[in-house]
């Protein structure tokens, strides 16, 4: 554990918070608060406890001192001394890059405490229980139990970045019985960022999640997915660029033609356009005009992704005529990126920018799914928010049932 | 009995550190499927009989020093852990067999369990 490389991870990788949870610890978390303070990124302490079958459920935490009182349950109920030999060190370090002293807990031992009793441990601290990468077999409370226990308390599942959060919301949740999120769950500075969780909210605050988890006082869970990956999170990174050069509306296709091996996005907007020279430097790695993030390296990463996948990737742009930006690939093409999560796309959009007009157009073959948000109009933004997931999701699946697709590409998709 | 005797006797084939099977002795057997029950548990020389295929199981193997682990029901190591345990030289079997029958088999050509209450 490096307090200070996380933070410097964590800044680079333009997230707003990141929660650290630790295995069975938080000793961390304060050393890290204090280092990503200096960053500007948010901490939301936790920690990652090990039931006694082997579940590993997450615990975010109100603040610091919830997080102690929970690391010190947890001690009494963990058996075992660490081994270095065979498990690693297990540091804890301040934000000045000290090593102040090695946990000698097994920490990647499991508590002698049931998954009930780790989630209501989560509870009597005001903390928000989350089942840790339920996609995965190995420590996933599907994988260890066969099931998830019916009345559990839990808040939220998570899920790897493996799996793609259509396909979650499918197969864990396909009546919204849990809002499920993304996390990278890095265990290296390097990981951190690849995949994330977006959200409506106050501040990045455990009792502001909760109300988004409830879905309660206008708080979202939006969507995630896997940033400078997933396709779906480059058009938003696009639409987001037109939006701060001043474009009112964006208009994005994504257009799909399994039969012609195509994939093609586009995202067109009606900003001031750009002069050619601003064309060039758009897409080069080291250039970007945005404040949120050091480097502006979306356009120059998907540019390289189409052309990975037997692509092509285009800006058409002339001042005072607005911006068009394309990206095709061969569909079927082994390393073509995940298409990922376009509702995320659409609910982050119209969550950050309340008047912007959206008009999506989804395309398989010849069925085409069309959205404007002109149409969701009327009420406040969370109604709109809700309406719009509604029609997102309505649309979404009967393109996929009317397109049955010729190949699968992998568990991503 | 080796590790590459037992494994003929189950019916398993040794997918990795073959080489290192026929010197290693079964001394006795254990059988869980929690890791942090091994971990306590098998003992030096133990076979492990287990259904995880994830990294860690090479770990607890590695740890208590066992003399293999035993994949029943068909089941195959994940990539990264047959690079780990490649690299910690530790043999793993994969057998079609249920975890049941392979341990009758076992026990009927002698293998013992030895944890000590």
């Amino acid at each position: 554990m490096h307090p200070a490389a996380l933070a410097e991870a964590a800044a680079f990788a333009g997230v707003d918070a990141v929660a650290v949870c630790d295995h069975n610890s938080a000793e961390n978390v304060g050393a890290v608060e204090r280092a990503a303070a200096a960053k500007g990124v948010a901490v939301v302490p936790g920690m990652e406890i090990t039931s006694a079958e082997e579940v590993h459920i997450v615990g975010l935490l109100p603040d610091l001192e919830s997080a102690l009182a929970l690391q010190a349950k947890i001690y009494r109920h963990l058996p075992g001394r660490n081994d270095e030999k065979a498990f690693g060190m297990q540091v804890i370090a301040n934000e000045f890059e000290e090593v102040l002293g090695f946990n000698e807990h097994l920490l990647s031992g499991a508590t002698t405490l049931s998954v009930e009793a780790v989630v209501d441990a989560i509870h009597r601290v005001d903390g928000l229980a989350v089942a840790s990468h339920v996609d995965r077999e190995g420590f996933g409370i599907i994988g260890q139990l066969g099931m998830i226990p019916p009345g559990l308390p839990l808040d939220a599942l998570e899920v790897s970045r493996r799996t793609s959060l259509p396909a979650a919301r499918a197969a864990y949740a396909p009546r919204g019985e849990f809002p499920i999120v993304c996390a990278s769950d890095a265990h290296e500075p390097k990981d951190v960022g690849k995949a994330a969780t977006f959200a409506l909210l106050g501040r990045p605050t455990v009792p502001e999640l909760r109300r988004a988890f409830a879905e309660r006082d206008g708080r979202f869970i939006l969507g995630g997915g896997r940033p400078m990956e997933d396709l779906a999170l480059h058009i938003l990174d696009i639409a987001e660029n037109s939006i701060e050069a001043g474009a009112g509306a964006v208009e994005i296709d994504l257009l799909e033609d399994p039969a012609a091996d195509s994939l093609v996005i586009e995202v067109r907007d009606d900003g001031p356009g750009m002069s050619p020279d601003l064309v060039a430097q758009a897409q080069d790695p080291f250039f970007t005009t945005r404040t949120t993030r050091k480097v502006g390296m979306g356009l120059s990463l998907l540019a390289e992704a189409a052309r990975t996948a037997g692509g092509e990737f285009a800006i058409d742009s002339k001042p005072g005529h607005g911006t068009r930006v394309r990206a095709s690939f061969r569909h079927s093409h082994i390393d073509r990126a995940p298409v990922g999560d376009i509702e995320t796309t659409l609910m982050v959009l119209m969550a950050g920018n309340a008047d912007l007009n959206i008009r999506f157009r989804h395309s398989i073959g010849s069925k085409v799914f069309a959205l404007d948000s002109r149409e969701i109009s009327a009420g406040d933004l969370p109604s709109r928010l809700t309406r719009m997931r509604e029609l997102i999701r309505r649309g979404e699946e009967e393109l996929q049932v009317q397109s049955p697709r010729s190949k699968v590409q992998g568990p991503k998709s | 009995m080796n590790v590459a005797q037992a494994a003929q006797e189950i019916g398993g084939k040794i997918v990795i550190a073959a080489e290192q099977a026929a010197a290693r002795e079964v001394r006795g057997g254990y059988a869980s499927d929690l890791l942090s029950d091994a971990m306590a548990n098998a003992v030096k020389g133990d076979l492990w009989v287990t259904m995880q295929k994830h990294v860690n199981i090479v770990a607890v193997a590695s740890l208590n020093e066992l003399a293999a682990i035993v994949l029943v029901n068909g089941r195959e190591p994940e990539q990264a852990t047959v690079d780990r345990a490649r690299e910690e030289r530790i043999p793993i079997v994969c057998t079609p067999r249920q975890a049941f029958d392979v341990i009758g088999i076992l026990y009927g050509l002698g293998v013992r369990g030895r944890r000590m209450d």
